[in-house]
Formats: structure tokens, C-alpha cells, sequence
């Protein structure tokens, strides 16, 4: 059996990272991903299958047979599900995880978002927490995500609202007609609106092409290459070393443990279906905040009869993701020009200091929409769903729609959480995740919040009309899964330190959003990546 | 998969779904390709359905005009199908018939607007139509 220094379990936005660090400091490391690579070639062009579109199913997997999990709905009853079901809180599963199919916002959090209790309380029946982190400890790594995978932004917007000590490496991504409007628009209810980063080539960069703006960028794969992730940047840098093997299609059954109780690796399947095992001096959980908390929970022993560093009953808990309401504008003209990504424009006004509301999120305009999402998601309510009125609609108006949404901060709650099904099997016999629960009351009052003021700036941009829905009850994670393996300074309320370890044990690490004590007003994966960075670099340093 | 009078039924629905006017309408546009390669595909279980939803639309409009659901004018067609969409039948459907016409206008939909690689959407029908140009300045992929 092969030793590593290091066994890293998933290879999306933090287990890519983790790798790279770890073995350019030296360490023998072993990468498990349970999904394949997906090959550059994958066909980008399936409208109605695909991460941000899964009608009938999708492209990044996992398969859609032998991966169930169980949702608990808000009645309390159970169903079981597949991978493309939005109750399933699917991420992508292949080298590069969420990365290689993201739109790829690449947001530090602010300040406040890491003292969000300090500065609001702690709502009853929520779980609010400040992080054991500030921003300061965190921006010289979110530096490092900026300039190591590659992010586009607008460097004098951005010092405006973070304290930074570089600009991007990259130029900004274009500002879109929508973009123009809505800044226009800001100007007039005199809010500071500026451009969106993001993991982006808008030029060459890292040895790769530049952005063709050909419109297919979000839930698929980009036909050039231009999206930065981590399958193109540290997993490629890791293999580099020598030192990182690599193993698709294995599925982690259960991280080892020897009879006092210390992590000495795992047992696996590999792509054949055959049990493996593995040992190491470190092990890394960084399959996102769902399967983390189920391979922890799923890793009891007699000395840890209750899972790994869930002696406190915490691990699984706080799961969020990001509410998302948006508004649809129709403008007078013609708001499409047929140039992807077509997102440009973003204020962090509202992410704070809201009146009567806790938190709330930035706002921004939104990828170019594919016509059969647009036509799924985004015309009138009343509006008839066929007929010539629908048809009419769709020939004057697609290209005179435009959107503005926000992922608002959610208010965590230990109810909201992943367990072990007692019951349903993978294809690998491993019990699955059961999610249950739902949001905390606060996050659906700071949705309707920034609802209106989505509205309120589509109007100001020009919008003749304006819909959109308030977001109702319901169980939040998805592809912004968060907050399974929370950090803290107290080992009763959390599940690691400020480093990423798990209390009670010194070789076992989580780099992935299981860490977020919350998941500020911004996509997370920027925020996921640094503190891969942060967690990696600090385990070699002090091993 | 459907016999030929059930194909007659699903093309003048489709049509009332998405109409031809000055673009073209549904059936112009491939969605009964679209239907085809589906019935073999995601919507295999749907098969059935639409057999039984089909003469069930007909038999509806039967027992409410004496005359064949295709040989309406387009406005009694669509009188007729508002009903069926609210549920209001006078024939015994053997499924739901609000639910049946919920999902025709989803699968329509879907063949009309998504990519030309799924069956429909025949020489970008429907892109040319609302002005959707993928591939950018510089080329244009599928």
C-alpha cells in the first residue's frame, strides 16, 4: 500500500488548490476525485443539459443512477433524489468540481461579513457566528486566488469598497449594455455600482487564450479554455511536481482511523469498483460542504462513534447556500448585443447597514440567458405560458430583458443540515446524505429586502416594467454549499479551528466551504480558494 | 411512435402551442423531430401519455364540437385547450388534462427554443426569431 505525506479527498475549488500548495512545499500528495476529467472537448452546447440548465439531467455529473440523495421537505417528508433534482443541492463532480462549469464571480468577502454577530446579534433560533478569522487574516490569500488563478476586475471599483494591496492582474470583462444601463441608473440614486471580477481570461493569461465572448459560460464547460479554475491552474501545477497522483472516478468510503483513534488515511473505491485503501500523514476533506460533512459523519468508529470531530453534534449543521431573488426589467431598447458573459455590473451598497433587516448581498446584472432558461424562468407571470401572446412576447422582448439578482447572506441555523440516511444506499453501499430543514426567517425578510432594491434599480436604469418573485421557505445550499464544518475557537460549536483542523485531531483538515461560518453577500468560490491557500500553506509549514 | 391520426392531433397542437405566423411555428421548426428523438430518449416514459392525452384531446373536442380537434378553426382550438388547461373537461380523461397540457407546452417549448443538436429549433427557428446569436464576434460555435 502506497504512503503519501497527504491524501486530498476532492479536487474542485479547495482540494485543487490544497493539492498545488502542498506539493510545490514538497509533500508526497495523493488527489481522489470521484468524477472523471472532462475532457476540453465536452460539447458546451446542450441547452437542456447542462449545471445551469438540467432539464434532463446534466454534464458534470455525478451520474444520475447510483448517486441518490434524501431531501426532507419542509413537511418533513422524505424523498429520494437524483443528481439534477434541485432538491438534490447538486455540484458538479469532476476535476476542477463547480470551477470548470461556474460563471466564476470572484468575490472577497468584506470585512463585516467575517463579525456578523458582533455586528447584528444573533437572531433567536439562529446560529450566527463571527468567524475566528477577519478579512486581514484572510486577503493576502484571496491576493493569491486573484493572481494564481487568474481574476479580471476593475481594480480602482474594487479598492473602493475592500482594502486591497494590488489591483488584478487581469482587465476588466467589457461593460455590457445592461451594465451601462444599470450604471447609469446608479448614478442617478447616487450608488457606487463598478465591474464585476471574475476567474476570466479577458486576455491571455497563464498560457491560455483569451475570452471569445461566445455566450456559452455558466453550468458549461468554456469551449476555449478562457475560464479560469482550478483544473487548469494548481491541479496542473501539482501534477507538475511529480509529486501528486491523481485518481478519478474514486469514491472515498471512509477516512481510516487506527485503534487510538488518529487518522491513518482511507479506504476507497476505484474505477473499477474495487476497494482500495491508502494511508498518509495528513488527510484533506475537500468535497464540498455536503459529501465533507456525510464522509465525516460516515467515518465513525469505536473512538468516534458519532463520526469524526462530531463529538459536539456540529458536524452536517448550518448548511446555506445563497438566496438568490431577482428581478426582470424590460427596457425600451435592446439590451442584448450577443457578447457573453454579458455580466459586467455589480454595487455592494446593500450588502450592510440595511435598516430593519439583517446582512444582505450585492447586487449585480446577470449572465447572458440561454433562450430556453429565459423562456423557463423569466417572462411575466402574467404572461400566458403558450399561444401567440407567449410567442410575440419572446420575438420583441428577449433581447430587451435584462435581470438584476443578488445572493443575499443567509442567516444560518442548526437545523438546516446534513445527516446520514438510515436507510438508502449508493451504488457503493455507502449511506447518502440526508438534507433537512430550511431557512432561518431572517434570510427570506433581507430576500424580500433586496428584492425591492433590485427593483428599485432596474427602474432607475430605464426598466418600463419590472417582475420578480419573493423567494419562499425552503432548504438552501446547492452549488454555494456552505458551513458543515464551521470554524471556531470553541470545539463545542464548531468542527475545526482557525487553521482548518479538525478539533480532537492533528492530521485531519477540511479546505472546502464546509469552513464558511457564513457565507457573506458574494458567490463563495474566491472566498473557498483562499482558504484552501490559507489552510495548505499552514499545514506544510508546520509538518 | 404515435399513429399517423395521433401525429395529425400533436402537429395542430403544437401549432396553437407555438403558432406560425410571421416565423415559423412549432411543427415548421422541428419540434416533432424534437418529440421523436425524445420519445426514444428522456421522455421515453412519455410515450404513453401522449398517446392516451392525444385521443383524450380529441375525444374532447368531439363530445364539445362534433368536429375533430385539427379540423377547428385556430380559435376554437385554443378555447378548447384553455379549458383543458384549467381542468375543465367534459369527456373523462384517463389522465389529468391540465397536467398533460402543462407538460406539451414544456416539451414544445424545450424542442422550439433549445439547440438545434437536441432536434428541433430547425435552422435556428427559433434564435433567428428573438435574436440569439451564440458564438460571439469571432466564430460560432454549434
Amino acid at each position: 500500500m502506497t504512503h503519501y505525506d497527504a491524501i486530498v479527498i476532492g479536487a474542485g475549488a479547495g482540494g485543487g488548490i490544497t493539492a498545488g500548495v502542498l506539493a510545490e512545499a514538497g509533500k508526497r500528495v495523493l488527489l481522489l476525485e470521484r468524477g472523471p476529467h472532462m475532457a476540453p472537448e465536452v460539447a458546451p452546447y446542450d441547452h437542456l443539459r447542462n449545471q445551469r440548465f438540467a432539464r434532463y439531467g446534466h454534464n458534470a455529473g455525478p451520474a444520475l443512477e447510483g448517486n441518490p440523495r434524501v431531501a426532507v421537505d419542509l413537511n418533513g417528508e422524505a424523498h429520494v433524489v437524483r443528481p439534477f433534482e434541485g432538491s438534490y443541492q447538486n455540484n458538479a463532480a469532476v476535476v476542477g468540481g463547480g470551477t470548470r462549469v461556474y460563471g466564476g464571480m470572484a468575490w472577497r468577502f468584506l470585512p463585516l461579513d467575517f463579525r456578523m454577530a458582533s455586528t447584528y446579534g444573533v437572531p433567536a433560533g439562529s446560529s450566527l457566528a463571527d468567524w475566528p478569522i477577519g478579512y486581514d487574516d484572510l486577503a493576502p490569500y484571496y491576493e493569491r486566488a486573484e493572481w494564481e488563478v487568474g481574476v479580471a476586475g476593475d481594480s480602482a471599483g474594487a479598492a473602493r469598497q475592500w482594502p486591497r494591496r494590488k489591483g488584478y492582474p487581469l482587465p476588466p470583462l467589457p461593460i455590457s449594455p445592461q451594465g451601462a444601463a444599470l450604471r447609469a441608473g446608479a448614478k442617478t440614486l447616487g450608488w457606487d455600482a463598478f465591474g464585476i471580477p471574475a476567474l476570466l481570461n479577458t486576455a491571455p493569461y497563464g498560457g491560455r487564450a483569451a475570452c471569445i465572448q461566445c455566450q456559452y459560460c455558466i453550468g458549461v464547460p468554456c469551449p476555449v479554455d478562457a475560464k479560469n479554475g482550478t483544473h487548469n491552474t494548481l491541479i496542473g501545477r501539482a501534477l507538475a511536481t511529480g509529486r501528486c497522483d491523481l485518481l478519478t472516478e474514486c469514491v472515498v468510503e471512509r477516512i481510516t482511523t487506527d485503534a487510538a483513534g488518529r487518522v491513518t488515511g482511507v479506504s476507497y473505491f476505484d474505477r473499477a469498483g474495487q476497494p482500495q485503501s491508502a494511508t498518509a500523514d495528513v488527510v484533506v476533506c475537500s468535497a464540498g460542504a455536503i459529501e465533507t460533512a456525510r464522509l465525516l459523519l460516515s467515518s465513525a468508529s469505536e473512538r468516534h462513534p458519532h463520526g469524526l470531530g462530531n463529538a459536539h453534534d456540529q458536524v452536517g449543521r448550518h448548511l446555506q447556500g445563497h438566496y438568490y431573488p431577482m428581478a426582470v426589467g424590460l427596457m425600451t431598447d435592446p439590451v442584448y448585443n450577443g457578447l457573453g458573459p454579458g455580466m459586467s455590473t455589480v454595487t455592494v451598497r446593500f450588502n450592510h447597514g440595511n435598516v430593519g433587516v439583517v446582512g444582505g448581498g450585492m447586487m449585480t446584472d446577470d449572465i447572458l440567458e440561454l433562450p430556453i432558461r429565459f423562456w423557463q424562468h423569466y417572462l411575466p407571470p402574467d404572461l400566458p405560458r403558450w399561444g401567440a401572446e407567449n410567442k410575440r412576447f419572446m420575438r420583441e422582448n428577449y433581447r430587451r430583458v435584462m435581470r438584476v439578482t443578488s445572493p443575499v447572506q443567509e442567516i444560518p441555523n442548526p437545523e438546516a443540515r446534513v445527516t446520514l440516511d438510515p436507510q438508502v444506499r449508493d451504488r457503493w453501499g455507502r449511506p447518502v446524505a440526508r438534507l433537512s430543514g430550511g431557512a432561518h426567517p431572517e434570510t427570506l425578510r433581507t430576500a424580500a429586502f433586496m428584492l425591492e432594491r433590485e427593483t428599485e434599480w432596474l427602474q432607475a436604469a430605464g426598466a418600463v416594467r419590472v417582475w420578480g418573485k419573493r423567494p419562499g421557505m425552503k432548504l438552501s445550499a446547492g452549488q454555494h454549499q456552505a458551513g458543515t464544518c464551521r470554524m471556531g475557537d470553541d470545539p463545542a460549536a464548531s468542527v475545526t479551528d482557525a487553521w482548518g483542523r479538525v478539533h480532537g485531531h492533528d492530521n485531519l483538515l477540511v479546505a472546502d466551504g464546509s469552513l464558511h461560518v457564513t457565507n457573506g453577500g458574494f458567490n463563495p468560490v474566491l472566498t473557498i480558494m483562499a482558504l484552501a491557500f490559507r489552510v495548505a500553506g499552514h499545514a506544510a509549514q508546520t509538518w | 411512435m404515435l399513429p399517423p391520426a395521433q401525429l395529425n392531433t400533436l402537429h395542430s397542437l403544437m401549432d396553437r402551442i407555438i403558432p406560425p405566423d410571421e416565423d415559423p411555428g412549432a411543427w415548421e421548426a422541428g419540434v416533432g423531430d424534437y418529440l421523436a428523438r425524445q420519445f426514444n430518449g428522456d421522455l421515453r416514459e412519455f410515450v404513453a401519455v401522449y398517446r392516451a392525452g392525444l385521443e383524450a384531446l380529441e375525444a374532447e373536442a368531439l363530445a364539445r364540437t362534433q368536429t375533430s380537434f385539427t379540423a377547428l378553426p385556430a380559435d376554437a382550438q385554443d378555447a378548447l385547450l384553455r379549458q383543458i388547461e384549467a381542468g375543465a373537461v367534459v369527456h373523462a380523461w384517463p389522465l389529468d388534462p391540465a397536467q398533460f397540457f402543462q407538460d406539451v407546452v414544456q416539451h414544445v417549448s424545450e424542442g422550439f427554443y433549445a439547440d438545434p443538436g437536441n432536434g428541433g429549433n430547425r435552422d435556428r427557428a427559433a434564435w433567428q426569431m428573438i435574436g440569439f446569436v451564440p458564438g460571439g464576434p469571432g466564430g460560432s460555435p454549434a
